[in-house]
């Protein structure tokens, strides 16, 4: 499974320092060549939103971050009907490339993963 | 013969200690009573009552916040965990405390105990959790109440009474802008170890003890929460009703305590007859046909609400229920008769005697008395009411009477006014 909620070498690549140290300049270099930033968008906005558990974590957002997701994806459509990247000043700075969605994704997989348990579990006698 | 005695000679023992002693563990007060039941219940009482809210309807959000996801499970473990022991988990609000409660077959008190107090130490209130299950349950408490008229009337009254404090509602307002952030912040506030006591039924004192002292070892320390002390207003509302009967309540606030006398003028203007098919001997038997009228005592920490509902199917028929109500009550105010008298607190003291015998009466018996520290046994609340004298009685009328009175009618807009009912 690839993609924004597949498998990772991140956690892995984190907890050892001189790893972090090699990789960094290279994930950055690469967060910036995908391009998405250019069009103003967040590395959440690609997430494949076409299924049941993203539909529920996307109602979990608070408001404002409904708002602003929504804005970003027409503003990035805009772009796209005129060929052209947004101007620079409204690029995605890095700073503000977080995972906003992707935690509430994790949290409803975790709780499915939860209710598959609890509807096979077997009770044994002490 | 000898048998029949020495069981009743048991049952006198059992009276006689049956309200628990309150020990402290760790600044939370435990009280427990074991009368040997195939089940045990375990209250959680948080003095966070609709009384000390910071804003309308966060009392009830934080009610139905409990049992949700916790540090140590989640909302749907904890109900699928209690199923699989077979227990039944129940919260409930009053103006005072907030209740969180816990049945289950004896032995699994660890599991519950812990169910219970992981709510209090380490509860999440998570956004989504407050918008997709707490936020509809507020909703629907709010329409189920509204379309009840004796709830809405009594609820209205005690703003009337109140004001503030007691006055606050027990049910969140339709459009609320409660938001979880209120509720973590009151939860904080409530959470503290002065303001939690723990009853057990069907437990053994020591053995519950343990367990809470364990359990609520690291919750934070705090002293109880304290709330301005309670002034009666009174005064006078009409609100339409939607569906149900024509409703009047006609009520009195003291401030103080319980007291014996009112438990006795209530028991006294009871109309409930002792036998089946009978009207009984009350002043208020011989009523209109289609109405009822119901004598409400509600005794908090230092006030108490006294009152009557009346109901009916007809205005008219309510206007004539409540000058029989109220003309009633001024003649207790007057005097009452010894044998009247007699017939009232034995009625009394066996409504307070079988309301320990159920789980729910002793919890209530013990839950008004746990903070205080001073735990009554049910020996000193009957021979509190056997002590109620004649002149003590109508004396507590006439006070009632002196006040100015709240009332309440929820219905057409024939129902009577006060003063239409000789007020």
């Amino acid at each position: 499974m690839f993609g924004p909620l597949g498998y990772s070498l991140a956690p892995y690549i984190r907890s050892s320092r001189t790893l972090t140290n090699w990789i960094t300049p290279i994930a950055n270099w690469y967060a910036n060549a995908m391009g998405y930033r250019k069009y103003g968008f967040k590395y959440d906005d690609l997430l494949i939103e076409e299924n049941d558990q993203v539909q529920r974590a996307l109602n979990r957002l608070t408001p404002r971050e409904q708002y602003d997701r929504a804005f970003r994806l027409k503003r990035a459509s805009q772009a796209s009907v005129l060929h052209a990247p947004l101007a620079k000043e409204e690029w995605t700075p890095a700073s503000e490339d977080v995972r906003y969605l992707a935690p509430h994704v994790k949290d409803i997989l975790k709780e499915e993963q939860e209710r598959k348990l609890w509807d096979n579990t077997v009770v044994e006698r002490k | 013969m000898l048998a029949a005695r020495a069981s009743s000679a048991r049952n006198v023992q059992r009276i006689a200690r049956s309200f628990a002693t309150v020990v402290e563990t760790t600044g939370v007060k435990v009280a427990a009573v074991d009368y040997n039941q195939p089940t045990t219940s375990v209250t959680v009482l948080v003095k966070a009552g609709s009384r000390f809210e910071p804003k309308d309807g966060v009392a009830n959000a934080l009610k139905n916040f409990a049992f949700k996801s916790t540090k140590t499970r989640s909302a749907l473990g904890t109900v699928r965990e209690s199923e699989l022991y077979g227990g039944v988990l129940t919260s409930t609000l009053g103006r005072e405390h907030l209740a969180l409660t816990a049945e289950f077959l004896r032995g699994d008190a660890p599991y519950f105990v812990d169910v219970l107090t992981s709510f209090l130490t380490s509860a999440k209130f998570t956004r989504h959790e407050f918008e997709e299950y707490v936020v509809p349950l507020l909703a629907a408490e709010t329409e189920a109440a509204a379309h009840d008229p004796a709830t809405r009337a009594i609820d209205v009254a005690h703003t009337l009474a109140f004001r503030s404090g007691l006055g606050s509602s027990l049910f969140p307002p339709l459009h609320s802008d409660i938001t979880v952030g209120d509720i973590k912040s009151f939860a904080s506030t409530a959470f503290t170890k002065g303001n939690i006591a723990v009853i057990g039924t069907g437990i053994d004192s020591s053995t519950l003890s343990s367990l809470v002292e364990k359990a609520l070892a690291n919750a934070s320390a705090g002293s109880a929460a304290s709330a301005p002390a309670s002034k009666y207003f009174g005064g006078e509302t009409r609100l339409e009703g939607h569906a149900g009967p024509q409703t009047a309540f006609i009520g009195f606030g003291t401030t103080g305590g319980s007291s014996a006398e009112l438990a006795a003028l209530a028991a006294h203007l009871s109309p409930a007859p002792s036998v089946k098919w009978s009207k009984g001997l009350s002043p208020l038997s011989s009523l209109p046909e289609g109405t009822s009228v119901q004598p409400v005592y509600l005794p908090y920490s230092d006030a108490s609400l006294f009152g009557l509902l009346v109901q009916g199917s007809t205005s008219a028929g309510v206007t004539e229920a409540g000058k029989a109500a109220v003309s009633a009550l001024k003649a207790a105010a007057q005097g009452i008769k010894e044998e009247e008298l007699k017939a009232a607190v034995g009625k009394a003291k066996f409504a307070a005697a079988s309301a320990a015998d159920t789980r729910d009466g002793l919890v209530n018996a013990l839950s008004s008395k746990i903070f205080s520290d001073s735990v009554t046994s049910l020996e000193s609340t009957l021979s509190a009411l056997d002590n109620v004298s004649a002149s003590a009685f109508s004396k507590a009328a006439s006070s009632l009477l002196n006040a100015k009175p709240t009332y309440v009618t929820v219905g057409d807009s024939k129902l009577p006014f006060a003063d239409e009912l000789g007020l």
